[in-house]
Order: C-alpha cells, then structure tokens, then sequence
C-alpha cells in the first residue's frame, strides 16, 4: 500500500546528471519531479556551477544553500566523482550500464576527451539515452562558440524584435532562455527513453540552445516563417505586429504598479469602452463599435484610458475588467505571487525543511496528473549519497563482469 | 531508421488547440511519429485567420500582411498564414463542427480511437459541448487527456481572459521586465509563457504514455500554463523568502556577470556580448585594441571590481565596437574565449553558415502555398529521424481519410455530411 501510494508516472526509471548548469539540471528536475531516481555527479569539493551562482542568503556564497541549486535540484541524489580519475571513471561506467539516460552539457568534445563519449557509454548499455546540451550543437562551423543566457537569447531569440524601436534590443529577464533549453531537453531525453521501451535503442540526442529558440512559440518561428514566405522582418517595439482591427494592447501605469491590457477584438474593445466610459457618455458614443483609432482619436482614447488605469490600484483594475470579461491583468511581483490567495489555495507551492537551508516554500508542480509531482526530497548537500551511489555503481559493474565471464 | 520506429508511432492524437501554445505543444508529438489530428469547425476560425481575408485588407497593417507568402494571402489564407503554419508540420486536418450532433458523433468516435487529446480552450468550452474530460475519459479510458487552462481549472483566477503577456505579468516575469532602472512597462510585450507550454506538454504527455504501459489507463493531464512558467522563476521565490526582496529590473545587465547589447556598424546591427568569469575577463584583456582601455580594471580584477565597475566595462566595450563590423567583433570576442553573438534578424538566419551546414531549415511544398523553407525541429538525434513530413495541412485536407480509415464510416454517411455543408474542405468562417 505504501508503495502503491508512493509510486509516480516516473518510478523505475535512472538518469545520471552530468550537467552543471541551469538546463541540464532543470531537464533531469522533471525527471526527478515526477518520480525518477536522478542520480547528479559533482565536481568533488566544488560541485555544480548552480552551487556557485546565487542567490544565497545574505548574498553570502555558500554551495549548499544557493537558491538556483535548491530549486533545481530536488530530489536528486549527489555524487562526487572526479571524471578525470580512472577510478571514479569506473563507477560512473557502473552507473551507467543501469542508467535510462545520461544528461550532459559540457562544452561539445570534452566527454570525449575524458573517454566517456556517447559510443563508449552505449557500448555498455544499449538502451541508453544519452543527451547532449550545447549553445550551438555538437556539429557545424559555430559549435566551439562559447555563450551566455544573453548571448543565446541574441542568437535564437526573438530579440531583434524585443524592447522599443529605436533603442537596443532587450532580453527576456531571469534565466529564461536556459529553462526553456533545459524543457526542450527534458522532453527529447523522455521521448527517446520511451522509444528505447518500444525498439530496445536508444539514442544520442543533439539539443542545440539556438535551435530550441529558433524554433520557440515565442513568435520566434513564426516569425522565421513569416521571413521565408515574404523577406520581411518583425519590427521591434510595435505591439502586436500579428494582430489588426480593434486592438488595444499593452502595458499601462496603475496607482501601485503596472497592468498589461489585452484588447484583441471588437468584443473585448466594447466592452473595455464601457468600462472606462461607464460615466462618459461622449466618450460612450464616440468609441463604441470603431474598428480602429488613429490621430487625434487614438492620443484622446489613450490619455482617457490612460487616466483611470492611473486612478486606481492595479487589482482593482484587473479585477473590474475581469469581471467585465476583458483580458486585463496586474503585474504581480513575485512576493505577491507567492502570497497571492489564487495560488496558495492551488497548492502552487510546497514547503520542505533542508538541513541547512531550512524551511522554505518551493515552486511546485509544472502540472497535475495522478501519480504526478511530488518533492519527496530536497536538493541534496554535494556527495550527500556518495556512499550508497558507489556502492551501487561497484554492485552493478560486478554483475556485468560475472555475466560477462559466466 | 525508419518513421515507423518513432517513440510515438502508432500513436494518435486529436489536436484541438489554437493559437500559439496549445499547436506548439501538438507539433512536438507529430515530430515524435504521432498521428496528429486536428479538428477544424469550418464555421469558426481555428487558424487564427479568417477566410475573407484579401490583400487590400491588411494594406494598413504592414507586418501582418508579410506572414503570407509574397505577401498574398491568395484564394486559401487560412493554408497561408504563417501564424498557423510555423507549427503545421505533420499534422492533418479533419472538418469537424463539435456544436452538430453529426461532428459530436463522429468525435466521439475519434475518441474511441485515440490516445491522447490535447485542448487549450478557455475552461468551460469542452464542458458546453458535451466533452469534457469526465465524458472523455468514459468513452476511452485509455486516453490522455491535457487541458491547458492557463490558471489551471480551479481557484479564483481560473477564469480569467487573457493571452500570453497577461500571464506573464501574473507569474512575476512582467514586472522584472524592462530596461535597467527603468519601470517595467519599457519592456513592452514578452510572449515567453507561450513558449514555456509546448516542451511541457510533451514531456507530460510521453509521461503518461509511460505510466500507461504499466497501468493500461489514460487520465487527466491538468496544465496550467502559469504554474508551468512559475518554476522558471523558481529561485527567485526562494530568494525572496531568504532575503525579503523582489527582483528588479535589469535590462540586459544580470546580477552576477558583466554584459551588454551594443550597437556594431550599420543600421541597427547589435552585439551581446558577457563575462562570465575570471577566465572570460583574461580573454578580454587579449582583445586587440580593447584589452589596453585604460578604463577597464586589470586582467586580475576579481568579480566583485567588475560588477562594481560594469559601466566603464560596457562603455569601453560599445566603443571599441561602434565602428566594427557585427561579425568581425563576435570573431574577435570568441578567438579571446568571451561571449558573443550577433542579435540576429530574420533574414540573416535564412542565410545562416552554422544553420545551413546543420541542415536545420527545410525546404517543403504544398500546392496551396508553394515551396519554401519552413524552421527546423528543436532538437535532433541521429539515431530518432524526427518526422518533417508535409508542412501544413490544407484545410480539411485529410477529411477522406479521417471520416472513411480512421473513423471507419460509410461513404454514404460521409458524401451525406459533405452534400449537406457539414463537412467541407474549405473554411467558411
């Protein structure tokens, strides 16, 4: 019964973490998350990269209390294992010939160097899925380019038409772009995982962080099709360049922050000319039921809207047009998201004790489904399960060579 | 290897999703071998663009009119946009009016037959229809079912109108969005919950696949695209527990490294360039004509002097650029081992060197649209030959082969459903 209620989608199945940064660790969280045995190998004495990079608690470095580490991280096993060492090289080798998938990010040929390329490892085990994280991919004339989040997001992003005509293109905030590799690299490692269930193969996945953005529902690909189909470029700084007719969009100054405005078609726009009209009939009658505003018509509608989005608090706002059915929302910071009432009553996160991060409240599942996400554990001290993986790894490489020899 | 030993091959999937997330996620599984289906009312628009469209009605709006080929929407725009068909790759489409009791039969039959439904309609549109979940589930229980609502299905908020940068704004993205030091509305839109969805969903759903070899049962997938998006902001919420702060805005500056946009020669060119670390800062330093700036801190300076010092840095860096050549500078900044890339337009990456020798775009032809070359898959594998079959499914295209091979109905009942205007191969709306 126990083991019955325990049991995630993901039970059963091992990936060993090589990767070092954000989009490795957040592909192998999903596993993780919903159930995997995810096994993370370190850098003995150092650890991953998310260990270094912040934020910590008083801005004071510490590797085992990095919020990046403890979120990306959870319910993942450690292990410190020099791979540059012949027998520590050995365990990992151990490791593998048990593991469903291998998750790396190294800079395209240095697994090769250290003798553990995707042949030497699929060698050992033919169902193994082996992922390759790079900015560029593993092949082509850019691969040995080296890159940061900004750097993808320049070279696959959408941001030639992100941020205002006229002045520098600008990023997506945060860590972005790597989560979104990260996904993209979660997904293509499962696929091939489930694919070696059904053909008894498994794969050497290529996941270029270019070509994830390249090929992003951020408009980026649409507009790459809107390129090829007819040589144009999407501007930057004009909203909506997708949409026509009655539309109204983008962000406006409330009391206490910021609302984002979504008028998108003539429902939406009546509507909203009740709503900031509701006690002008002059402004009623000369709004309603256009199809566009422009010139005098569009500064007049804009300095109204303007002016009783600023008289009232961003909630207020949000929900008075929501009430109305107008796509109107509050820019919320993300301590109110963490408070707001919506989300805490959905369970959005989930609280867990580290021994010494202590208690804190962690994002929580990406998605409900039975025996979906659960944080059995957090993000473990680094070699934290040093003992109990070696042991493993020794074990399983002693079967094979009694089979081997049988 | 060949399409037929795909991961999802064999499997079928009823698409009825619109606009960007929802297809995005869909085009995924047909890449993995599914059959993906799209059911299409032609009394509605499930393609974003409208049958009526001609070219003298977007002579205002520039850009939307360069989504069509040559500009021209032609006698099909609906085949034609590309809004819908960046993601039609390998898909079919079946005319189907769910509001009829004929197109409610024969989806039902479809579901009979079908082992994973994807929908991203707002809550409550399956449930009016008559085919919500609950229903679903009874007829197949096999099926795997994932609805999208972008506040998920339940709570206060769960109702609420909105499209991507709305709920990018309800997430915490929006409001640490913008230029440095400036408010967050300098940003203008960000479509990146849009693009969070689609990898999400796929991985759901072969999670499910997975968990129904052992268990023989489909379910409910319930993704709210929030919560979803939520977790790439995942240490910052642990970070505003630890130490009672919210994230600014940055611009293109980050916390914890030296970078900047720059501007290169020619008309709106730019370059993004960062240092990372001690070894990026050394790299620069042997930068010809830019490691000698007397404004940048020596060779040795640690990271916290840099950050310190970020604006001489980046001033001293937009000016050795200025009068450069885009690539010239990308090429000098990684001979040195240090970040950069072009912020590249559309057109550059048509004609891209690294693209083209990775085989990324493909050429593809539809009678309906000509031939021409469509973005490439998000990831590849030697070993899985991802499918990239037919770019786009003309409407009602496959209606044939849905109604008479996959829902097996007579000729008869199906020339009946033509001859009375309920299916059609072209859309109405």
């Amino acid at each position: 019964m126990a083991d019955h209620e325990s049991h995630q989608v993901l039970s059963g199945v091992r990936v060993l973490d090589l990767s070092r940064w954000v989009a490795g660790e957040y592909a192998t969280k999903l596993f993780a998350d919903f159930g995997a045995d995810v096994v993370k190998v370190e850098k003995p004495g150092e650890g991953s990269l998310t260990r270094r990079w912040g934020p910590f608690p008083d801005d004071v470095p510490d590797p085992e209390r990095s919020a990046l580490f403890l979120h990306l991280n959870t319910n993942k096993r450690s292990v410190a294992l020099d791979l540059t060492d012949q027998a520590d090289r050995e365990l990992l080798l151990g490791l593998v010939r048990d593991a469903h998938a291998v998750v790396e990010s190294f800079r395209p040929g240095h697994l090769e160097r250290l003798g553990l390329g995707p042949d030497v490892l699929r060698a050992l085990n033919q169902r193994l899925v082996v992922t390759r994280i790079s900015a560029f991919g593993q092949t082509g004339p850019r691969r040995d380019h080296e890159a940061s989040g900004l750097v993808l997001q320049a070279a696959g992003g959408p941001m030639h038409a992100t941020g205002q005509a006229h002045r520098a293109p600008l990023r997506k905030p945060g860590l972005l772009e790597h989560y979104t590799v990260g996904r993209s690299a979660g997904q293509a490692t499962l696929a091939a995982v489930l694919g070696a269930r059904r053909t008894g193969r498994g794969a050497t996945i290529d996941v270029s962080g270019q070509e994830v953005l390249l090929a992003g529902a951020d408009r980026r690909a649409s507009y790459l099709l809107s390129a090829s189909y007819s040589g144009i470029t999407a501007p930057r700084g004009a909203r909506s360049p997708h949409r026509h007719g009655a539309t109204f969009t983008g962000p406006f100054r409330a009391a206490d922050g910021f609302v984002m405005v979504y008028v998108t078609n003539q429902a939406f726009w009546n509507r909203f000319v009740h709503l900031v009209g509701a006690e002008d009939q002059t402004f009623r009658e000369r709004f309603l039921d256009r199809q566009t505003v422009a010139g005098q018509d569009r500064e007049d509608f804009l300095a109204h809207v303007a002016d009783w989005i600023l008289a009232r608090p961003k909630v207020e706002v949000m929900e008075a047009a929501e009430a109305a059915r107008i796509p109107v929302t509050a820019y919320l910071s993300v301590s109110e998201v963490l408070a707001h009432p919506h989300f805490r009553e959905r369970g959005a996160f989930v609280a867990a004790e580290h021994p010494r991060a202590g208690r804190l409240e962690y994002a929580g599942p990406p998605w409900r489904m039975e025996r979906g996400y659960r944080l059995r554990a957090t993000a473990p001290l680094l070699d934290q399960h040093g003992a109990h993986v070696r042991r493993e790894a020794a074990r399983q490489t002693a079967r094979e060579t009694e089979e081997a020899t049988a | 290897m060949s399409t037929a030993d795909l991961p999802l091959s064999g499997i079928r999937v009823i698409d009825l999703t619109v606009v960007w997330s929802g297809p995005g996620a869909t085009a995924l599984l047909g890449d993995l071998g599914a059959e993906v289906i799209r059911v299409e009312g032609n009394d509605r628009l499930s393609r974003q663009v409208s049958s009526k469209v001609t070219k003298a009605s977007f002579e205002k709006t520039g850009y939307h009119g360069g989504t069509y080929p040559e500009k021209d929407p032609g006698e099909r725009p609906y085949d034609r946009s590309a809004l819908f068909n960046w993601h039609a790759r390998n898909k079919l489409s079946a005319s189907m009016n769910l509001d009829t009791p004929e197109g409610h039969r024969a989806f039902l039959d479809l579901v009979r037959v079908s082992d994973v439904l994807v929908e991203n309609n707002s809550n409550g549109v399956l449930e009016k229809l008559g085919i919500g979940h609950e229903r679903l589930l009874e007829v197949n229980p096999r099926l795997v079912v994932v609805r999208m609502p972008p506040l998920g299905m339940t709570g206060r908020m769960s109702d609420y109108l909105g499209y991507g940068p709305n709920f990018n704004s309800l997430v915490g993205i929006a409001a640490m969005d913008g230029y440095e030091g400036e408010d967050p509305d300098s940003a203008g839109e960000n479509y990146h919950m849009d693009e969070a969805a689609p990898a999400g969903v796929g991985f759901a759903v072969l999670a499910a696949l997975w968990d129904r070899e052992e268990t023989g049962g489909g379910g409910l997938v319930e993704f709210a695209q929030a919560e979803n998006v939520m977790a790439e902001v995942g240490e910052l919420f642990l970070d505003h527990q630890l130490n009672h702060r919210d994230p600014p805005v940055l611009g293109n500056a980050d916390p914890w490294v030296v970078q900047d946009v720059v501007p290169v020669a020619g008309e709106d060119r730019w370059v993004a360039v960062t240092v990372r670390d001690d070894r990026d800062w050394r790299g620069l330093h042997t930068v010809p004509d830019l490691g000698s700036d007397p404004r940048l801190p020596g060779p040795d300076a640690g990271d916290d002097v840099r950050r310190s010092r970020s604006a001489e840095i980046c001033a001293a860096l937009a000016e050795w650029c200025a009068d450069q050549e885009a690539e010239d500078v990308v090429e000098a900044l990684q001979r040195a081992g240090v970040p950069a890339a072009e912020v590249v337009s559309e057109p550059q990456l048509l004609d891209d060197e690294h693209l083209a020798a990775r085989g990324w775009w493909r050429e593809r032809s539809h009678p309906a649209i000509g031939t021409h070359r469509y973005p490439g898959h998000p990831w590849r594998s030697d070993d899985l030959d991802l499918a990239f079959g037919r770019p786009v499914p003309g409407f009602g295209e496959d209606n044939e082969h849905v109604y008479l091979t996959v829902l097996g109905w007579s000729r008869e009942e199906y020339d009946d459903l033509v001859a009375r205007g309920l299916v059609t191969d072209h859309q109405l709306a």
